[in-house]
């Protein structure tokens, strides 16, 4: 009989053999989605612990919020009243324009955006680096989620999945230096490319001087880009000078504040 | 010195195994790596039978173009599986005990290697298992004989050295 020591010894030694062997094997190898199976595997595994600290944050803030967070919370209760008020006769206003844009997109033949399929998801964790630009939704690939899905939220364009896992995907936000979107500037329809620079601000490439650009001009996706459908909005323009060579230097501050991201929809392709 | 006669070995193992599975079928069937692993498991050490399937393994994969790791893992399981059957269990007397340890172990490797394949998502062919079993069964008879052979040839230098 073998000692429980000696056992334990091969043990020792055997795990990380059999471990390493498995490290090999998934640097080398792509998944069908082209993605090395190290970078899905890794995700995988930090999925549950993501999701685990998140689920604790959240607690830990629902309770902050809801019992030790409530000074003034009754004239705030009061305002709050109010603006719904006013935003429901708003709303119903712009109901009313819906149906008719609606209608005119009809008579057009054209496609309404709103008919993408989407599903909502929860940001769980980003990357502690500010300039990676990454964050992390709890959907994946058992959702649907595919790579390079367009991720929005309700002010605009967030960013596309770079990586996606069974339930965790990797956003890269469009802030991050290797994100770029096809736009045009809504008022004289201009194509360009909107690109992250790893600030709060984006630049926006490609248009020439001669173009009239204004601060305040809106900035919305072109659908060029194959990514992104037509027609989002990413954000204004707040600050457009000519520049040395053939294009002016546009910064685009997005709508998006994207330090305080807590869900977003990601759009179906595949759907 | 021992670590670079571990690395020979594997080497040696897989390069005949190479050449002799061209010439001759049957040594296709045949997996000398899994029997040096044996070798090491049962008269040697145990801790370095696992390198010797670990490095044995890696060199296989190379040598035939396998994206490294998966005969690595293969035969440091079966070098695992070999060295903690053959104390547990009496061996010495027994030849279909040392045959079904032997045989057992080569089906762990090739079943590992069946599972990965389904893991990395690639596809592999039914025939793999069925042909896993014979050479399972061949290589643990070959195996049975040279260390029946060896033993043998021990205890006659050891009754002369009497």
């Amino acid at each position: 009989m073998p000692s429980k020591v000696s056992k334990e010894r091969a043990l020792l030694v055997v795990i990380p053999l059999l471990i390493l062997h498995l490290a090999l094997l998934s640097l080398q190898i792509e998944g069908p989605s082209g993605t090395l199976l190290f970078k899905t595997w890794t995700l995988a595994v930090q999925a549950p612990v993501i999701s685990f600290s998140s689920g604790i944050a959240r607690a830990v803030r629902r309770v902050w919020s809801n019992y030790v967070w409530m000074v003034g919370a009754r004239s705030e209760n009061q305002q709050l009243q109010e603006t719904v008020r006013r935003l429901s006769l708003l709303n119903s206003s712009y109901e009313q324009e819906r149906q008719e844009n609606a209608r005119l997109r009809r008579l057009l033949s054209m496609t309404d955006s709103a008919s993408y399929k989407t599903v909502g998801a929860r940001v769980v964790a980003r990357t502690p680096s500010f300039l990676s630009n990454v964050i992390y939704i709890d959907r994946g690939s058992k959702d649907g989620v595919r790579i390079d899905e367009p991720v929005i939220s309700g002010d605009g364009i967030v960013g596309r999945t770079i990586l996606v896992s069974r339930y965790q995907s990797q956003v890269q936000l469009l802030t991050n230096p290797d994100a770029s979107v096809g736009v045009m500037l809504e008022r004289t329809r201009t194509p360009g490319v909107l690109r992250g620079s790893g600030d709060f601000l984006l630049d926006l490439n490609y248009i020439g001087n001669s173009e009239q650009v204004e601060n305040g001009d809106l900035v919305l996706s072109s659908g060029l880009d194959g990514i992104f459908p037509k027609g989002l909005g990413i954000g204004k323009v707040v600050d457009s000078r000519k520049g040395k060579g053939v294009f002016r230097s546009i910064k685009v501050q997005p709508f998006m504040d994207f330090m305080r991201i807590e869900e977003v929809s990601i759009i179906l392709k595949s759907m | 010195m021992k670590y670079v006669f571990l690395a020979l070995s594997s080497c040696l193992a897989i390069i005949a195994q190479m050449i002799a599975g061209r010439n001759f079928f049957l040594f296709n069937f045949l997996d000398l790596s899994i029997i040096l692993v044996a070798y090491w498991a049962i008269y040697r050490s145990r801790m370095q039978a696992l390198f010797v399937g670990s490095l044995a393994g890696l060199l296989l994969d190379a040598a035939m173009g396998w994206p490294i790791g998966y005969n690595g893992f293969g035969k440091t399981l079966a070098a695992f599986a070999i060295g903690q059957c053959w104390k547990r269990f009496n061996t010495a007397d027994q030849l279909w005990v040392r045959f079904a340890i032997i045989a057992t172990s080569s089906c762990l490797n090739s079943l590992s290697i069946y599972i990965l394949f389904w893991l990395m998502q690639r596809s592999a062919s039914r025939i793999f298992l069925g042909a896993s079993i014979l050479q399972a069964l061949i290589t643990a008879a070959v195996g049975v004989l040279i260390f029946a052979g060896l033993e043998n040839y021990k205890r006659t230098q050891a009754h002369k050295a009497h």
